[in-house]
């Protein structure tokens, strides 16, 4: 039986907070897809829609959270980002929504996409490769 | 070197009551295969379909599921489909032991993301095309 997942000492039930860090990787893996052309088909650009959705919305509220609580120290927002990262975090979805709904991004928003993309991947030190992922070639 | 390639027209069902992971499980498969996935809250409800339209390829469900839950679900889809992957997913140690009992091809222990999910498809999903030709699935 092939076991995947966190290690038994360290397995709960998944948090919000689990949820949007997942998101966002895969919204990150769905743009570096989209920048290394790989294809897209319906489904694939169903899932990055919703997927971009949710992302969007989260970042927002989690930005407006800090907004309001401040430095309040009864408030602890568990991911720890500055606004700023909410900002970014918000720019890559909806410049995923853009390539998913068909639109094409010119040269230099294509540099501003990537260059976005790797602030965030540095911030939450996410270095996911996508050229093992072989069967993302393929829709 | 040869060429991934997903199998054909695969099905696949996700199985959990929490809206929540089961859409970000969903998201993460519909992109990966790119073909719609089959969602379900309960057991029975997935069960009921299988039996009238078709086991899916592949179905991955939380252990912990209202009316028939996944460690009942493993041996009943085992009988009736044994060419049917499933893959049970739990926060509870304890039940790792069980699912491995039970003939569950793979636990997946939460908290869990997107590289557990990813390693699913390529484990269970990708095909190796010997002929090398990157063939699109209808």
């Amino acid at each position: 039986m092939l076991r995947l997942g966190s290690r038994p000492e360290n397995m709960r039930e998944m948090e919000l907070d689990d949820i949007f860090i997942s998101r966002l990787q895969l919204l990150i893996i769905m743009t570096k897809s989209y920048l290394n052309k790989y294809p897209l088909g319906s489904y694939r650009e169903r899932s990055i829609l919703e997927n971009a959705e949710l992302v969007k919305v989260d970042a927002v509220g989690l930005a407006e959270d800090i907004a309001f609580f401040g430095s309040d120290e009864d408030f602890h927002n568990g991911l720890n980002f500055e606004p700023v990262f909410y900002q970014r975090v918000k720019l890559l979805a909806v410049m995923a929504e853009a390539f998913a709904k068909g639109h094409s991004l010119e040269e230099h928003k294509q540099e501003a996409l990537e260059k976005n993309l790797n602030t965030i991947c540095e911030t939450i030190t996410f270095s996911k490769t996508i050229s093992d992922m072989q069967f993302l070639k393929v829709a | 070197m040869r060429e991934a390639t997903i199998i054909a027209n695969v099905k696949i069902a996700v199985i959990d009551e929490d809206v929540i992971v089961r859409d970000f499980i969903v998201s993460t498969l519909m992109y990966s295969v790119n073909r719609d996935i089959l969602t379900f809250d309960n057991g029975f409800d997935a069960w009921v379909s299988f039996e009238e339209s078709g086991f899916p390829d592949m179905i991955i469900a939380d252990v912990n599921l209202q009316e028939i839950d996944g460690l009942a679900l493993v041996s009943k889809v085992k009988q009736a489909s044994p060419g049917t992957v499933v893959v049970l997913f739990s926060d509870l140690p304890e039940n790792e032991t069980k699912v491995r009992e039970k003939g569950s091809d793979a636990f997946i222990a939460k908290p869990f993301g997107v590289n557990e999910l990813f390693n699913l498809v390529q484990t269970f999903v990708v095909e190796q095309d010997p002929a090398g030709d990157p063939s699109t699935p209808a």
